[in-house]
């Protein structure tokens, strides 16, 4: 009875919250290993069900070969899609997460405030469509998207936004607003007052005036590409009958 | 021979920007070629005293970083086009520069420069000792006050620590009227405490207030902190200008204010 209990914990599946672990014991031959894991799988195979998840082994040194191959005897026993190998490295967690998340959450909730991060850099948004920001962006802060984004709220001088599709800012633009970063120049900027200190689309600058006249009543405007030039309209019907989303 | 040149304190708000700009511009309209680097990563400012900040795209960082080269961050200033600025990033922090880094680069830059002014940020950590790294003199700002002389004393101290050459004050922000009653300490007094060579004395003024609005260097102008500024210039590239007298036409200002 010993011996047989012995033997069930020379390999345990560990759940974490992105991903398992396998736990190897040291003394076990690699054949041995994959036998063991593939009835572990099938005996759990319920368990686990289908999903994306990252792997890390522990416990024992295994070459590349040797870790994929577990990795593909995970994936034929069970539902499960491996995302990733992570190295058993506690720093490591965090790529961890992002690499499970990006993969398993199409729609990420809620953007990060920028402010905390050395970089100011918020997270990328994955996603197809787009997303919605509110607050104010402030001096030194940066909101970067892989998609289109809608703020609500003002985008003050020093701030930046970027994304890749079109930037919708349901208020007032001072700062820097950079559409089509990837390269689109069919991406829109549109702001209810438009102020901005630069606006790019692709790779087309613009920049406001040196001596910038107040607008008494300012109106929704609209920058987009025409002829290799940014241009700023009012949002009216004709114009944006002529977008090419 | 270009001379590299840091705008620095210690205390926040006492003028390190403003004294950059007007040096700056100052230099460039005695026909010197200047840049002015603004190594304040984070809470940049120089740009939009300058009234450039529209204009940036690469910044200091991505200088350093690669990203760019130094010629495609210079943005060159709107009225004198031997005046280029460098401008800070704003999305960084302080750390993404290391003092090496900055010698690198303003090693590169006088080879095309007479001056090169760096806006050295507030305090005396990593942005600090960016500034002074390359720095051959420095110009110490403080105002008459005990709290700004503590600071400027500190920086000198660092400074020779740092063996730079040179270090000139300016005294900004004197209000001659205060001294005059009493309240507020003189230019000797201030350069008693420092001890250090005085190379201008900046009266308060409102013009500058508007200056700075206006993103327009009032260095050079018939306002008061104008001239003081021009004559700062002068004395950085060896000229004998003596000090201007604060007090008379601070008197003159006075009677027209009484009128008004």
């Amino acid at each position: 009875m010993l011996g047989k209990d012995k033997n069930m914990n020379s390999v345990v599946i560990k759940g974490n919250k992105y991903g398992i672990s396998i736990v190897m014991d040291e003394a076990l031959e690699y054949e041995a290993i994959k036998e063991e894991l593939k009835q572990k799988l099938l005996a759990s195979k319920k368990f686990f069900k289908k999903a994306s998840m990252a792997v890390s082994f522990e416990g024992k040194q295994l070459s590349d070969e040797e870790q994929y191959e577990l990795v593909s005897i995970i994936e034929e026993n069970s539902e499960m899609s491996i995302v990733c190998i992570m190295d058993n490295d506690p720093l490591k967690e965090e790529q961890f997460k992002t690499l499970v998340e990006n993969v398993t959450a199409p729609v990420v909730e809620e953007i990060v405030e920028p402010m905390p991060q050395p970089q100011m850099v918020t997270e990328s948004i994955i996603n197809d469509s787009g997303q919605f920001y509110k607050g104010t962006l402030r001096s030194g802060q940066s909101l970067e998207s892989a998609t289109s984004i809608v703020i609500l709220g003002d985008v003050n001088p020093g701030a930046n936004i970027v994304a890749n599709g079109n930037i919708v800012i349901l208020g007032t633009l001072k700062g820097n607003a950079y559409a089509g970063a990837n390269g689109n120049e069919n991406a829109i900027v549109v702001a209810l007052e438009m102020q901005p200190m630069q606006i790019r689309i692709a790779d087309i600058i613009a920049r406001c005036a040196d001596k910038p006249e107040k607008a008494k009543n300012p109106t929704a405007k609209i920058a987009f590409v025409e002829d290799g030039n940014i241009y700023i309209e009012k949002l009216d019907k004709d114009i944006i009958a002529d977008i090419n989303l | 021979m270009s001379e590299v040149i840091v705008v620095t304190s210690g205390k926040g708000g006492v003028g390190k920007t403003t004294t950059s700009a007007n040096v700056g511009t100052g230099l460039a309209k005695l026909d010197k070629k200047v840049v002015l680097i603004d190594t304040d990563i984070g809470l940049r400012n120089l740009d939009v005293v300058m009234g450039l900040e529209n204009r940036i795209v690469y910044n200091l960082v991505d200088c350093v970083e690669g990203n760019c080269r130094i010629k495609q961050a210079l943005i060159k200033d709107k009225r004198y086009p031997n005046l280029y600025l460098l401008p800070s990033a704003q999305t960084r922090d302080k750390n993404s520069v290391n003092p090496e880094q900055m010698i690198k680069l303003v090693e590169e830059l006088k080879e095309e420069f007479d001056y090169i002014i760096l806006d050295c940020p507030a305090g005396i950590e990593q942005g600090f000792k960016n500034a002074i790294a390359a720095a051959d003199r420095a110009l110490v700002v403080t105002t008459p006050e005990v709290s700004a002389i503590r600071d400027a004393d500190r920086i000198i101290g660092l400074l020779e620590a740092n063996e730079l050459k040179r270090s000139d004050l300016i005294v900004n922000r004197l209000r001659m009227d205060m001294v005059k009653r009493g309240d507020m300490m003189s230019i000797d007094d201030v350069v008693d405490i420092l001890s250090i060579n005085l190379i201008g004395a900046v009266p308060d003024d409102e013009n500058i207030v508007v200056s700075t609005n206006n993103g327009e260097p009032l260095v050079g102008n018939d306002s008061l902190a104008g001239q003081a500024y021009l004559n700062i210039c002068k004395r950085i590239m060896g000229e004998e200008v003596p000090l201007l007298d604060l007090n008379a036409k601070t008197g003159f200002f006075r009677k027209l204010f009484k009128k008004n």
